[in-house]
């Protein structure tokens, strides 16, 4: 097979004249090895602008003041530099026309990230460099990362509590340690929050279902349950008592910040997450922060209808739901590969059912999407809920999208990758071994369980890493069956039964997808798409390296222990 | 297996072999049947799609009173509703027909009952004085210790109003909308009274009215109100001949148009609105029913004949449903004929007892009551998807209001305003648009990357280049799709020239860059042999840039500064930022891997020897890839590329991102399109389970299954073929 090395060698091209070269036909080859030159760059090219874009987000860039006159008018703005781009004049001079006369052939413009939402909305700007009167580096410009609004940019005036401005000799260090404290209260409240009462919530709606259930039995004596809600009710008082208590503390401190124009605005610290002054951070802290910022991404909650904060539900959800089907698809795959090419008299018929299945690889996503919601969560989901949760009615338990029909939906997307590899595997095991064992005196059973299953193994890891892989990069049908842009809870948590396969999730690839396209300030979410994808392509890729080495290594093992 | 057991195998062993048999047996078969449900259940789906419509008679009631004006029923038909000339609404059981509930509504006696358009709970009355009155039944669902009743309501709209007709009138009819009140009443010496109250309230004294007396031609006239109470239909009943009114205002009425429905000599035997009163129905001697509809015209709004249907009696009563553009009709020899519209279809048929005096159907259309002096009948109606069918879903259709019968697919549900428009032509339009151009993308840089990796590679490179595009494949779509979208579509239209010229420049210079390699010396030529696809990386990245940055030169020198208006203006195409051409090359990107790795297996399979006999007779390596493998390898390209078809057909994510997803028609390459799949993710989470809306989403789920399952099963019998061949070569 080995192509290049013969021929090529053999017919080593001299340098001919230019017009027998034309003739050879040698100009096309080119042409053909620059398709392969598109392609390759292509992957890399994309690649490479996920992570450049997605890994950029994090870096606590510089914060720069610029001076720009429009319309005779100066204004000052601070803020980051995001973006860069150089249009025609001709475009420039319509949208501009006082300008006519004096500019050059392009005019460069710059996107600024200039935050403070909560006062003059856009928190991006653009400026023509044109404009541009004055440009400085102060280094005591602060960034405020908040809970709400975005950013904010300006010089950190004074610190105040209770709306009383504070006398300190450092007010960078006290507005740190005021931010830890107001972090370390909003982290009780959440635990508040997300523990007591909403366990406490859980179990008043089990109550609610438990009187329904009853009611249609006919039984009508709910005093015990009453009982019990009272007192429920009574805890989630207190609790609720405790989470105003720490609300009120937190609303304790303020600070106020002169912004670019001069103006004084006061921001509460309960909403600052974190303050920074880039232009005074030295490299080393800049990098320490941009790993911290890296693993709050991966680990926070998304904030402001997810454009911002962290990615923790969807990366959750998308593992969970690949765990779940991945324990759904492999058994199932295996079993019926093994019926396929161990049991099953082959003949055209099995040959018929191979082709079906492995056509069914190629069967586009969404049909599956569509397929799952009539069948898994109408009919399946619909029959469930009749038989046994008629209490909840006419709220759906089942019979809405939710964790299981999505990886039940990708499970069965997934089983012919499964069920082809794994078949392929045991296809390659030479029949001389399984009629050694046979000879041996070991059953049919014994066969496969000690010696094909084992030496197949390879081939289903493969299978089962690349359906892992197609499941993680799945979104079209995934928006039929169960994934939200926000579930208010993940499908893991503290009550009972602690798995809820009933619970919509979020997945990152839909979170790309809503972030992306549906949300309202696409140039303050774009950053953090760019990081999920990355996420993403990252996941994808290492686990198909995984399938790619693990096949590669089990084989040579394998083989070496046949020889 | 049976003579290989050996005799000593102990019970326990042969029990779990045995098992293990069944186990895998019924798991195996089971899996496969799962897969296989798919398709079944798809089918299952929409098949009611297909079913006809049946019409039942399920009960007579006898000995109901004499003088009912209207007949109704609630939503759910628990309560049938008779509105009698004694002034009562009377709600009598659905199954006995027993009266549940009766309310006295005036004192005086009424002659004439009708509903007021386009509201289907409120009735204007008539009583023997010539006055009006209004009133709105309604039906509220209450649970009173999870027992479910029904509340019956009749609440009497502008009490403290008068309305009076004009003596003499034979005919009058009402308009309500969210400001107004209209009424029209004609008399027999040919005056078409019009009056109008404006900021209507229910409860308010309504006052100060506009009025406004029209004379028109005498005759057996029949005058109302078209839609939005903007229109007025003059109709002769005998003579078919017809005057359209345009009326903003009741004081400026204004005559449109002035035609007949029936030729001369000939005399409609029906003629009633249809719902919405877009269209007005219109029944011949000879069976006909003609829809004539309000259509654009430049002369504004006229009516005009759209679709006509024929049955085989003569019909002489015809009711128009509550929600949908159907209607029942009855002929005089008491046939009822269940028909639809808008897909121009008679449904079903059930011969009546007695000809009627009232007909309706129950707000759901399940059921349609007769009456007859005393007599009540009811007949059962299944008709789930009369609005579908082969033709309605694939073929143009007129539809009211339109200039002419179209493609449109326009699925928001529907009002008595709006009809649902479902033609999949445009979706199928649109997915093979989509495909079309991502294939021109992608099957040359698939091909011709194929041939070179398989043919010319060296083994070092061909060791990473497969398995980096391979990885490609497996990209999640909605990665290309938001990239596309919101990355390469803006960059697309900021520099259109050079994107465009690069696909003229990025050949050519590569051209001109081969042609300067082979003037290096043969040793530099030979070494590096089979990298050429790494040398023209660089190559390849500096001309895409240098097109890029001189973008507004070469706009200058061919557009006149501006690719996208020159586009508009010279070959009139309207540029959208998500089109066809960001499809071509993000959707080409997504299965370029696809066709490659198929492609790239099937050349490289081609039996050596072939090669070396081409060679050795002295055809050059092109001429032997031409001659050669090429011909031998072309099923397996073929196989690749229809491979490749089927998974850009069915592609979801890139399209529904970077496309405008609108259901047009238009090749244009600088516009966008909606695709199956695409259509599928937009509008499957909001419809409504086993409507026909989710049924055609089920349909055309179906249809891509069917393209993509047969386009790979004749790419994979091809390639099995292709296997065997290269075995004999």
């Amino acid at each position: 097979m080995a192509t290049s090395e013969t021929t090529e060698q053999d017919l080593s091209i001299q340098r001919q004249s230019l017009r027998v070269w034309w003739q050879s036909g040698d100009p096309w080859i080119w042409l053909t090895s620059a398709a392969v030159a598109v392609s390759v760059t292509a992957v890399l090219g994309l690649v490479g602008l996920l992570a450049v874009n997605g890994l950029a987000h994090f870096w606590p860039s510089e914060v720069i003041a610029i001076k720009h006159e429009s319309y005779g008018q100066q204004t000052t703005i601070l803020g980051e530099l995001s973006e860069r781009e150089f249009i025609a004049r001709r475009q420039f001079l319509e949208a501009n026309p006082q300008y006519a006369g004096n500019v050059a052939n392009t005019v460069e413009r710059w996107l600024l990230k200039t935050g403070n939402r909560q006062i003059d909305p856009p928190d991006f700007r653009w400026v023509f460099t044109h404009d541009v009167v004055e440009q400085s580096v102060p280094t005591d410009v602060v960034v405020l990362e908040r809970t709400e609004w975005g950013n904010a940019y300006g010089y950190l005036t004074a610190i105040k509590q209770q709306g009383m401005p504070l006398e300190t000799s450092d007010t960078w260090a006290e507005l740190q340690s005021r931010i830890a404290r107001s972090e370390s209260i909003r982290e009780a409240i959440d635990q508040l929050q997300e523990d007591q009462i909403s366990s406490i919530n859980y179990e008043i709606e089990a109550i609610r279902l438990e009187k329904r259930r009853r009611q249609l039995d006919g039984v009508t004596d709910f005093s015990d349950l009453e009982a019990n809600e009272t007192e429920l009710q009574a805890e989630y008082v207190l609790v609720e008592n405790e989470v105003f208590r720490l609300t009120e503390s937190l609303e304790r401190d303020s600070l106020s910040l002169t912004l670019a124009d001069g103006t004084e605005t006061v921001i509460p610290i309960s909403t600052v997450i974190q303050a920074w002054r880039p232009n005074q951070m030295s490299l080393r802290q800049k990098v320490g922060m941009y790993f911290k910022n890296l693993w709050n991404f991966l680990t926070d909650d998304p904030r402001e209808a997810n454009t911002e904060g962290g990615i923790y539900p969807a990366l959750f959800g998308t593992v969970l739901m690949v765990l779940l089907m991945s324990l759904l698809v492999t058994p199932f795959g295996v079993v019926a590969a093994l019926y396929l090419r161990e049991y099953a008299k082959q003949g055209p018929f099995v040959q018929l059912i191979r082709i079906a299945v492995n056509n069914l690889a190629g069967v586009p996503s969404i049909v599956y999407g569509v397929f799952g919601l009539g069948f898994f969560v109408y009919l399946v989901g619909g029959t469930i809920d009749d038989l046994f949760f008629p209490e909840a009615k006419p709220a759906p338990t089942f019979g809405t999208p939710g964790l299981i029909w999505a990886s039940l939906t990708l499970a069965l997307l997934t089983v012919p990758v499964v069920i082809v590899s794994t078949e392929e595997g045991l296809t390659r095991i030479s029949r001389d071994v399984r009629e050694g064992s046979l000879a041996l005196g070991a059953t049919k059973a014994e066969t496969i369980f000690k010696i094909v299953l084992p030496m197949a193994s390879p081939s289903i890891l493969t299978g089962m890493i690349l359906a892992v892989a197609r499941a993680a990069g799945e979104v079209a049908p995934l928006m039929l069956v169960g994934v939200v842009k926000l579930a208010p809870t993940l499908p893991i948590d503290g009550n009972f039964p602690y798995l809820h396969l009933d619970r919509k999730f979020m997945h990152l690839g839909f979170h790309i997808y809503d972030v992306g396209f549906q949300s309202p300030n696409v140039d303050a979410a774009r950053p953090l798409v760019f990081a999920t994808a990355l996420l993403l392509v990252v996941i994808i890729i290492v686990l198909n390296l995984t399938a790619i080495t693990l096949r590669n290594r089990l084989e040579a093992r394998y083989r070496a222990s046949i020889n | 297996m049976a003579s290989y057991t050996l005799p000593k195998i102990s019970d326990r062993r042969r029990w779990i072999n045995v098992a293990t048999k069944r186990i895998i047996g019924a798991g195996g078969v089971a899996v496969i049947a799962a897969i296989l449900l798919i398709m079944g259940y798809l089918f299952w789906v929409i098949l009611p799609i297909f079913e006809s419509a049946t019409m039942e008679r399920l009960a007579v009631h006898q000995g109901l009173p004499i003088d009912v004006l209207a007949i109704d029923s609630d939503d759910s038909f628990e309560t049938v509703t008779l509105i009698r000339a004694n002034g009562a609404v009377e709600f009598r059981s659905a199954a006995t027909l027993d009266v549940v509930n009766q309310i006295t509504v005036s004192s005086s006696s009424w002659v004439e009952a009708k509903r007021v358009f386009p509201l289907t709970d409120t009735y204007v009355v008539r009583d023997t004085n010539d006055q009006l009155s209004f009133f709105r039944v309604t039906h509220q669902v209450r649970y009173i210790d999870l027992e479910r009743s029904l509340i019956q309501r009749v609440e009497r709209l502008f009490e403290a109003s008068s309305f009076q007709l004009p003596e003499n009138t034979e005919h009058f009819d009402a308009f309500r909308s969210d400001e107004d009140l209209r009424i029209v009443a004609r008399t027999i010496d040919g005056t078409i009274h019009l009056v109008e109250f404006e900021e209507v309230e229910d409860d308010f004294e309504l006052e100060f009215p506009d009025e406004n007396d029209i004379t028109g031609p005498q005759g057996d006239y029949y005058t109302f109100f078209g839609p939005r109470g903007r229109f007025l239909y003059d109709v002769d009943r005998k003579s078919g001949a017809f005057r359209l009114l345009l009326v903003p205002s009741v004081m400026r009425p204004r005559i449109v148009q002035t035609a007949s429905f029936a030729n001369q000599g000939e005399f409609p035997t029906v003629i009633t609105p249809l719902l919405g009163r877009h269209s007005l129905m219109v029944g011949h001697d000879s069976g006909m029913v003609v829809q004539w509809s309000l259509t654009s015209s430049a002369s504004g709004s006229i009516l005009r004949p759209i679709r006509s249907m024929s049955f085989e009696e003569p019909i002489a009563t015809l009711v128009s449903e509550h929600r949908r553009k159907g209607f029942a009709a009855i002929s005089k020899e008491r046939t009822a004929f269940l028909a639809y519209t808008t897909s121009n279809r008679v449904l079903a048929e059930i011969e009546l007892d007695k000809p009627p005096q009232l007909v309706a159907f129950s707000p759901r259309a399940d059921r349609l009551l007769t009456y007859n002096g005393s007599t009540l009948s009811v007949i059962g109606i299944e008709n789930a998807h009369p609005e579908l069918s082969w033709r309605a879903l694939w073929g143009k259709v007129w539809y009211e209001g339109y200039e002419e019968p179209i493609y449109s697919w326009q699925s928001s549900s529907a009002d008595t305003d709006f009809e649902p428009k479902f033609s999949l032509t445009p979706l199928l339009f649109g997915t093979l648009k989509a495909a079309f151009y991502a294939m021109i993308f992608a099957i040359p840089l698939a091909v011709a990357g194929a041939i070179y990796t398989a043919n010319f590679m060296s083994a070092g490179m061909r060791a990473w280049v497969k398995p980096g595009i391979e990885i490609m494949a497996a990209l999640p779509t909605v990665i290309l799709g938001f990239l596309a979208g919101l990355w390469l579509a803006p960059i697309v239209e900021d520099h259109l020239t050079s994107v465009l010229l690069c696909f003229i420049f990025l050949p050519i210079g590569i051209l001109l860059f081969a042609t300067l390699w082979s003037r290096l010396p043969s040793r530099v030529i030979n070494s590096c042999d089979g990298w050429s696809a790494a040398i023209l990386i660089p190559v390849l990245v500096l001309l895409g840039w240098l097109t890029l940055s001189f973008d507004q030169t070469l706009a200058n020198l061919l557009f006149d500064g501006d690719a996208k208006s020159w586009v508009y203006t010279t070959v009139g195409l309207e540029y959208d930022q998500r089109n066809a051409l960001i499809i071509g090359i993000a959707m080409g990107l997504a299965v370029i891997p696809t066709i490659f790795s198929i492609a790239e297996d099937a050349i490289y399979g081609v039996p050596q020897h072939l090669v070396h006999g081409s060679l050795a007779l002295g055809a050059t390596r092109w001429q032997t890839l031409v001659r050669v493998v090429l011909l031998t390898a072309s099923p397996g390209i073929f196989s690749a590329i229809m491979i490749g078809f089927g998974r850009a057909v069915g592609e979801t994510m890139i399209v529904l991102m970077a496309t405008g997803n609108t259901p047009i028609m238009d090749l244009n390459l600088f516009q966008g399109m909606r695709t199956f799949a695409a259509n599928i993710a937009v509008e499957m989470p909001e419809s409504e389970a086993n409507s026909s809306h989710f049924r055609i989403l089920f349909l055309t789920a179906l249809v891509l299954f069917l393209i993509t399952f047969i386009f790979n099963t004749a790419a994979e019998i091809v390639r099995n073929r292709l296997r065997t061949r290269y075995g004999n070569l």
